[in-house]
């Protein structure tokens, strides 16, 4: 909640590339996190569910597997750099897609309840964006 | 820079109030430095560590000579450095003592290479962890200040542990940072933007300010926020929103700052908006008159840092201009009565 929500995927996220669509998206949080905080990326392109075990991610110019992002805790996020998501959706630079994205990040110094669980804040998009075409 | 008059506590401002400029395009670490040194908010200037500086808890040497470069350049006094204990930094597990003793340690050491006296750590840093890192601190010469935030109030059982410590070690080296969020007498306006753009109903914001409003302790009231709420229509997302303001917002008397006396080493300024009332220069929810007697009562001389936070519910406000309002409105109440010598 809050005016960072609307930049998590912003005006020119989208671009199409030879092996699907990459989606940078952007931090609700202020500070840098570490990788093992992109706990939750629930993501649906066109109406279509994306399986976060399918998505690979890039950050800071290194390429994972969604789920080996939990092993990189020596590794952050930055502040004001994206995160590109590839997504094994067929598109071309041109074409509309529908992004529907719930991005939830663990964050590891707000402990909460009787265990002591980190908080997860959400952010939800909900934008019709076109892809640019890679640059080479 | 503009200063108090000598002893009196210092002015300055945290980056973190520029959270929104942060991400404006063409901004960057040296600019917004650079644009505080020029409208003369300082002099203290406190940051978070992991906001601000890129590569951080691991600076490079060369890193640390172009942060030092930008801060001595533009003139402005390095306050307090936010620094963190990730102890969730891996899923499934906590930190253990040791790991987050080396988490901490290392970004003290940090704070001690970029300039800054005082490190900002949070309440998940206990005492153990404190005791611990005494050495570290007296070695180094940079303070580690735990942050009261709200929920936090006095008569938390965590600030109580904290007190006794900080009695027990009679060190000048560990201590609190007061956060005004605890000391709150209003929730602001600026969350009816935030609750406009998630969908929740104005009824519901008014309720929760109502609520929260009325005497009897904040916790308390959780239960009839959430059956009010959901009887309205909210789900559960937005009343989770709703107990966000619960949780953001304390109610601790301001007077109630004394008590943490000696054993404050930095304050923080915590606020989300002043405007200019029938009697000049106001803030409608923390009660400023009443905290800058609690500090000029305890001669306390050390930075106030400007934090403000409205930039987390609205962006119509230009944080900068913010800022200048409660540096004039401070500058102004602390000065009120002649001061004495430093």
């Amino acid at each position: 909640m809050g005016p960072l929500d609307d930049q998590v995927v912003r005006a020119d996220s989208l671009t199409a590339t030879p092996d699907g669509l990459d989606i940078a998206v952007y931090s609700h949080w202020y500070r840098a996190l570490p990788l093992p905080s992109l706990v939750k990326a629930d993501l649906t392109v066109d109406g279509e569910r994306i399986e976060p075990s399918t998505l690979s991610v890039t950050v800071n110019g290194h390429r994972y597997g969604f789920g080996e992002l939990a092993e990189h805790g020596d590794e952050y996020w930055f502040t004001t750099d994206p995160v590109v998501l590839h997504v094994p959706v067929e598109t071309t630079p041109g074409r509309e897609h529908r992004v529907q994205l719930l991005l939830g990040l663990s964050i590891p110094y707000i402990l909460t309840g009787p265990d002591r669980v980190p908080l997860v804040a959400p952010s939800s998009t909900d934008k019709t964006l076109t892809a640019a075409g890679a640059s080479s | 820079m503009t200063d108090t008059a000598p002893g009196l506590p210092r002015l300055g401002t945290t980056l973190f109030s520029l959270s929104l400029e942060q991400r404006r395009p063409g901004r960057d670490f040296a600019s917004l430095v650079n644009e505080v040194a020029a409208r003369d908010l300082g002099p203290g200037l406190e940051m978070v560590a992991f906001q601000s500086l890129r590569g951080w808890p691991r600076l490079s040497d060369a890193a640390v000579r172009e942060v030092r470069g930008v801060i001595d350049a533009s003139g402005p006094t390095p306050s307090c450095l936010a620094i963190n204990n990730d102890l969730g930094l891996y899923p499934g597990r906590l930190l253990s003592d040791d790991e987050s003793y080396e988490y901490v340690a290392v970004q003290v050491r940090g704070a001690a290479a970029l300039g800054f006296p005082v490190t900002r750590v949070g309440v998940e840093t206990g005492p153990a962890i404190l005791e611990r890192l005494l050495p570290v601190a007296e070695e180094l010469g940079v303070k580690v200040g735990v942050e009261i935030h709200a929920p936090l109030t006095i008569e938390a059982p965590p600030v109580a542990a904290l007190k006794d410590l900080f009695t027990r070690l009679d060190t000048e080296w560990l201590g609190f940072i007061p956060d005004m969020s605890s000391s709150m007498r209003a929730v602001p306006d600026a969350v009816d933007d935030a609750h406009r753009a998630a969908g929740i109903a104005p009824e519901l914001t008014a309720l929760t300010k109502e609520l929260w409003a009325e005497p009897g302790p904040t916790m308390a009231k959780f239960p009839e926020l959430e059956r009010r709420a959901a009887e309205a229509g909210a789900n559960p997302a937005q009343v989770g929103n709703l107990k966000m303001m619960f949780t953001m917002h304390g109610k601790m008397e301001p007077e109630r700052w004394a008590d943490f006396f000696p054993h404050v080493v930095h304050v923080h300024g915590k606020f989300y908006g002043v405007v200019e009332g029938p009697e000049g220069l106001t803030d409608p929810s923390i009660d400023w008159p009443a905290v800058a007697r609690v500090l000029r009562d305890q001669h306390y001389t050390g930075f106030i840092s400007s934090e403000y936070e409205a930039h987390a519910y609205s962006d119509r406000y230009n944080a900068f201009d913010q800022v200048r309002l409660q540096h004039d409105m401070l500058k102004s109440l602390l000065e009120a009565e002649p001061a004495v010598a430093r």
